[in-house]
């Protein structure tokens, strides 16, 4: 025993130069990556999420509160709201009712169910206090299955854990080192789909907006004929929205949104998607879809919301303004953000929100 | 669990510290118990079947020593005996299927699953490792082991269990038993084996393993020839780095045990000849089949046919050597196929002898020397592909590489837009460019090799100061550490076979 140890000094020597170089080399890729020259070449940050356009809206949000001094609204959904609601339109139009310029952000991220938006929620919220929180909802929401192979991996995230207070190494990392924030968006370098995926991301990352939209460039074709149950391109959609039920754990994340934000000061719209009227055929018909709607606006009541159903937009966005059923594209992303920002005079006025308080007057 | 994994770490160091602790007397039922522990983290089962193959060969070793006639009768028991277990276990994918097949017609069903037999992982190593040790005791190279315990571990001891190497009883058994002790100097050479080796596995070998898309193996048809060229060349440089690597964790750790492991790899891709690549390519393989099936054929077709140039002398041996090999690797035809290429290469080499004399490699001119090696890693490459895939498909894959209109070229204005910002695409094989990503982890791994090369040494890196192997190691765990973020997970390729 007392071999193995002989060189014993030589040992310690070795183990303490070794810590001593690492410390030094993160010491100074951290100092390197907190210049704004390195900002500036190599803008894109990651905190290992699983979700890139997730990341993509984090660091866009961040960056947003730096340079406009907070965020009045954040909107907040799936990859309808990405793609569906330009917030520097809905502003504008605010604006020009009322002389007050809100700041507002589209926190939009494909993918994302109300299940994983109730923690997103309680992030935002907690992190950035909005006036007024407007969360986007749509009828697969409510599908217990639905969204559930980007909802776990999400989950699953070691920052996300931090975040909601469950401290990890890795992830309180991931959330408070520069250096690393900077290699993350390239960690998976080494995977063969990286140049694809990577080649996407820099598109999406240019898309985005500084407020968070990003517009969609397709346009939808035979939106307005109903789907055929028989057509086989139409079978999964079928299968995965037809029997339609609202699941009651979504509904609790739903609840539970709406409780944080109040105890948390922030005012909740849940505002319904005007997807195209076809879509319903998919869920059971025009019915079902009032019997949710009913669902819905009762639960949002009885906790003290307000919801905004999707005939209060529908009929302002044009048939080219969709990039399929559900989906707006950058023709109908206009209409519904105009129509939205004259709703929001509206619903400001009734609930008295003070945006001009918080908001920046231009 | 994964002998990268830091459970493994721990598992070992409290292994090591624990057996020299110990009087010599315990340290082989030590080492039994943490062999047994280890494989136990794999399945119940498997520790079942090398404890029943060793209690089965021990035996038969017993029983070889004292008999006096009929000993080759009980040597080839012996051998049935280990390639059955190989066959029935390793090999159940080719047969279970018809025989569920067979029983539902005869009325017995066996349900879903219920003929699954479980594939020992190793067992492929253990086989020939039994088969030599009954081959030594029934020539009488080695006595018997007498001691059940002693031969159990040899059979289960923990770092060599998963893919070898294959060691053989003579050697390793005396080993077992004498003292040990472990100066500075070896556990230093020990700790940088490890060292080499993670980075040899984490860093070179599961990189290039994960930068390879599956789909090459699959439908090549779908991919540009430079690529296809590409990714071989990192098949390639995986395969021997992964391999290697886990050789040198296990020698490695074996060797804090006081117990030295033979070296598996001699930079292999530095070889002038066929020949040659085969003594530094799988070593303890390779001199297995040599002294258990090329020796004793060559022996006995020289009987035969006493002339050397013999046209079965100079075909059969190295043939039949490297089918068995294929085969060893694993029942497919691609396997035989890739056996019979190295043999038929051996043979080739084999018959340009007949007219000039041999002269040793070290002989030759440089320029010679290298043209050689190069010549042999195209050979050794192109092997690869029937190795790794179908033949149908391997045959697809060359196609591609060797025909002009499987390259495609690159639109290199498309690129040169996307750089600028002026389009964007949604998948980057629209520019068709070479996927350069392989000669970041080429680099450093033709590096390591010809350090080791020029050093003719593979833990060359003890002679540093010790201000440079801290700088190395520091940046070692930073890359490991950056490696680790990646969404990525490859096991060891030998633990398949």
């Amino acid at each position: 025993m007392t071999q193995i140890f002989a060189n014993k000094k030589s040992f310690w020597l070795l183990l303490i130069l070794t810590v001593t170089f690492l410390c030094v080399l993160c010491t100074s890729l951290e100092l390197l990556a907190r210049t704004s020259w390195f900002e500036k070449v190599f803008p894109y940050r990651s905190v290992g999420n699983s979700d890139y356009q997730f990341e993509i809206k984090w660091f866009r949000l961040q960056d947003y509160v730096k340079q406009h001094g907070g965020v009045d609204i954040i909107i907040l959904g799936s990859s309808l709201v990405n793609t569906g609601l330009n917030p520097d339109i809905v502003a504008q139009t605010y604006y020009q009712q009322t002389g007050v310029h809100p700041r507002i952000f589209n926190f939009g991220v494909e993918g994302m169910t109300i299940s994983p938006n109730s923690v997103i929620a309680k992030l935002l919220v907690e992190r950035y206090h909005p006036a007024l929180l407007i969360y986007v909802t749509e009828m697969r929401d409510y599908i217990a299955g639905n969204g559930l192979e980007y909802e776990t991996p999400f989950l699953r995230d070691p920052w996300l854990r931090e975040q909601t207070g469950n401290f990890n190494l890795v992830g309180w990392l991931a959330g408070h080192s520069a250096a690393l924030q900077h290699y993350l968006p390239f960690r998976n370098w080494v995977r063969s789909d990286f140049p694809d995926t990577l080649a996407l991301y820099f598109k999406r990352y240019q898309q985005t907006s500084a407020s968070g939209y990003e517009p969609d460039s397709a346009i939808g074709v035979n939106i307005d004929v109903p789907p055929n149950p028989d057509d086989p391109a139409e079978a999964q959609n079928f299968k995965d929205y037809g029997n339609y039920q609202v699941a009651a754990a979504r509904l609790e994340d739903l609840k539970s949104i709406l409780d944080f934000s109040k105890n948390q000061g922030t005012t909740v719209w849940v505002v319904e998607m005007p997807v195209h009227p076809t879509f319903y055929v998919y869920v059971g018909g025009e019915k079902v879809h009032q019997q949710f709607q009913q669902n819905i606006s009762s639960l949002v009541a009885a906790k003290g919301g307000s919801f905004l159903p999707a005939e209060a937009c529908l009929s302002v966005i044009p048939l080219n303004g969709r990039s399929n059923r559900w989906h707006l594209n950058y023709i109908g992303a206009p209409y519904f953000s105009n129509c939205l920002g004259s709703q929001l005079v509206g619903f400001v006025d009734q609930q008295q929100i003070k945006l001009t308080k918080l908001g920046a007057s231009k | 669990m994964s002998i990268t994994s830091l459970v493994f770490v721990i598992f070992c160091t409290a292994s090591i510290l624990v057996y020299w602790r110990l009087p010599q007397q315990h340290r082989i039922l030590w080492l039994f118990i943490v062999s047994m522990a280890f494989i136990l983290t794999w399945s119940w089962n498997l520790a079942g079947i090398l404890l029943v193959v060793a209690t089965v060969n021990f035996l038969l070793g017993r029983w070889l020593g004292l008999a006096k006639d009929r000993r080759r009768v009980l040597l080839w028991i012996g051998i049935g005996f280990n390639v059955m277990a190989l066959v029935a276990l390793k090999y159940s994918d080719f047969y279970v299927g018809a025989l569920t097949r067979l029983l539902g017609k005869m009325g017995v069903h066996t349900g879903a699953g219920g003929l699954l037999l479980l594939v020992p992982i190793g067992l492929s190593f253990i086989a020939v490792q039994m088969i030599s040790y009954l081959v030594d005791v029934h020539n009488r190279i080695l006595k018997p082991e007498a001691h059940w315990l002693d031969f159990s571990l040899y059979v289960v001891y923990f770092p060599k269990m998963l893919s070898g190497p294959v060691e053989r009883a003579r050697i390793i058994l005396p080993m077992l038993k004498q003292p040990k002790t472990l100066d500075a100097q070896a556990a230093e050479r020990n700790f940088w084996l490890i060292v080499v080796g993670v980075i040899r596995k984490i860093v070179l070998a599961d990189a290039l393993s994960s930068i390879i898309p599956a789909a090459i193996f699959l439908h090549p048809e779908t991919f540009a020839g430079q690529n296809l060229l590409l990714y071989l060349l990192a098949y390639a440089f995986g395969i021997y780095n992964d391999f290697a690597g886990y050789t040198s964790i296990v020698r490695g750790i074996s060797g804090f045990f006081g117990i030295e492991l033979t070296n598996n790899f001699k930079l292999p891709y530095f070889s002038r000849s066929i020949s040659e690549f085969w003594e530094r390519w799988h070593i303890s393989l390779s001199n297995w089949l040599r002294d258990t099936i090329f020796f004793p054929i060559s022996r006995a077709l020289l009987k035969k046919f006493p002339r050397r140039e013999a046209v079965v002398n100079l075909v059969v041996p190295p043939m039949v050597t490297m089918l068995v090999s294929g085969m060893w690797h694993g029942l497919g035809w691609n396997f035989l196929f890739w056996g019979g290429l190295h043999g038929f290469y051996l043979i080739i080499e084999r018959v340009s002898t007949l007219w000039s004399p041999r002269k040793l490699l070290d002989e030759l001119p440089k320029w010679r020397q290298v043209l050689s090696a190069l010549g042999v890693f195209v050979l050794v490459v192109l092997a690869w592909i029937p190795f790794r895939m179908a033949l149908p498909t391997g045959w697809l894959y060359l196609v591609r590489i060797f025909t002009p209109s499987g390259w495609i070229k690159p639109d290199l204005w498309l690129f040169r837009m996307y750089i600028i910002g002026k389009v964007y695409v949604n998948s980057w094989t629209e520019f068709n460019l070479p996927d350069i990503r392989i000669f970041i982890v080429f680099i450093p791994a033709l590096l390591l090799d010809w350090k080791q090369y020029r050093h003719k040494e593979e833990t060359f890196m003890t002679k540093w100061p010790v201000w440079v192997k801290a700088l190395c190691l520091a940046v070692l765990v930073l890359v490991i550490f950056l490696l680790a973020c990646a969404e990525t997970g490859t096991p060891f390729i030998y633990q398949g076979f």
